[in-house]
């Protein structure tokens, strides 16, 4: 695997240092920073970008989540925290793993595994009318105007079709985002991309769709402002 | 030749889970000490959180503030503190009233108070034991 550029999020002081000794340990990720709360990462991460995000949910002032939701790209992130009443926002956010401090090296290295790239399973040039997909086992056509949106599901997406079909295959937001056509489709969060030409009304931080709602990121509203033909 | 000083163990206090430090850590002696002085530097703040969000009388910032310096006993070895305050945080977590979580507390505050101790002694322990091997 090639070194991944990485941040750590994380306020307890023992656990950065140890989390950064593993890393350097692996000679695959490269620590680009260490931040002890949500407001310094976030600094960092407006000029700058990371392939993985070690991060705490649990911190004072803002949470970890609240950093994902603020980010306009999309990292991996690999959680140092194991509550379980994070799952359900775990897996809107694309997180990799989760590790429970203190966790062992071999540990760590699991969850480093876990992050590679996306498999090729969409086929498709920005500028065509329609993708296809590998779904079922089989390579199957979409129509730009057929697709309402993309939600992540973990290391998989679902797209969404106007015949109310649900397509589930192995692929990234983040790589769907620069294959998808840009005339058609938007990201409005880490965890969706949206066909502009569906969205039926927008209302404060949600979009509605077919009656979906589909969440606004803080950092993508301005993007979804500047597409939508306001008069 | 083998140096004996440089291949003797490091003899933990009885309540440090050894095994769970050998996981963790190997025989890193130098690297052992330095995590042992790294808690201690964020033992005090942590705790003085934990006192604060219980004279304020305030149970879910007391169940946070525990549930930061939880990890901080795994870290050192010492596991049955660790699931102390994960017991805590249960009985906060069901708390209906804040008089509820009083007696656990106390207990919890013992042990707080007798880990620094322990945890500090390990570390001169630690520095001893490393500079002798130096």
């Amino acid at each position: 695997m090639s070194s991944l550029a990485c941040i750590i999020v994380e306020d307890l002081q023992v656990a950065a240092n140890y989390l950064e000794k593993c890393c350097e340990k692996s000679g695959q990720v490269a620590v680009k920073g260490h931040f002890v709360n949500v407001p310094d990462a976030l600094a960092y991460l407006n000029e700058n970008t990371v392939d993985l995000i070690f991060l705490d949910v649990e911190m004072p002032g803002a949470n970890g989540f609240e950093l994902l939701d603020q980010i306009a790209f999309s990292p991996k992130v690999i959680l140092t925290t194991a509550k379980k009443e994070y799952a359900y926002n775990a897996f809107q956010y694309n997180v990799s793993d989760y590790l429970m401090k203190p966790f062992t090296y071999q540990r760590f290295m699991e969850a480093l595994q876990k992050i590679q790239p996306s498999g090729e399973t969409v086929s498709t040039n920005s500028a065509s009318d329609h993708i296809y997909i590998k779904a079922d086992g089989k390579l199957i056509r979409l129509n730009n105007d057929a697709i309402l949106y993309i939600e992540s599901m973990g290391d998989y997406v679902k797209f969404v079709t106007a015949d109310n079909k649900r397509y589930i295959t192995h692929n990234t937001i983040k790589n769907l985002e620069e294959k998808v056509s840009k005339q058609h489709f938007l990201k409005v969060h880490r965890s969706y991309i949206v066909n502009l030409h569906k969205i039926d009304d927008m209302r404060e931080n949600m979009l509605f769709i077919k009656g979906n709602e589909i969440p606004v990121s803080k950092a993508n509203k301005q993007d979804v402002f500047k597409r939508l033909n306001i008069i | 030749m083998s140096n004996y000083a440089n291949d003797k163990p490091f003899i933990f206090n009885g309540e440090i889970n050894v095994q769970s430090i050998n996981e963790l850590y190997g025989d890193d002696y130098a690297y052992i000490e330095e995590v042992f002085d790294t808690v201690l530097k964020e033992y005090e703040l942590l705790t003085n959180n934990i006192i604060a969000a219980y004279d304020s009388k305030n149970t879910p910032v007391l169940k946070a503030a525990v549930h930061k310096i939880k990890p901080i006993f795994g870290f050192v070895g010492l596991l049955k503190v660790q699931q102390q305050c994960q017991q805590f945080e249960n009985t906060c977590h069901s708390a209906t009233a804040f008089e509820s979580v009083v007696d656990e507390f106390g207990s919890l505050k013992n042990s707080l108070i007798k880990s620094k101790s322990l945890i500090e002694e390990e570390k001169k322990k630690l520095e001893l034991f490393n500079n002798q091997r130096a």
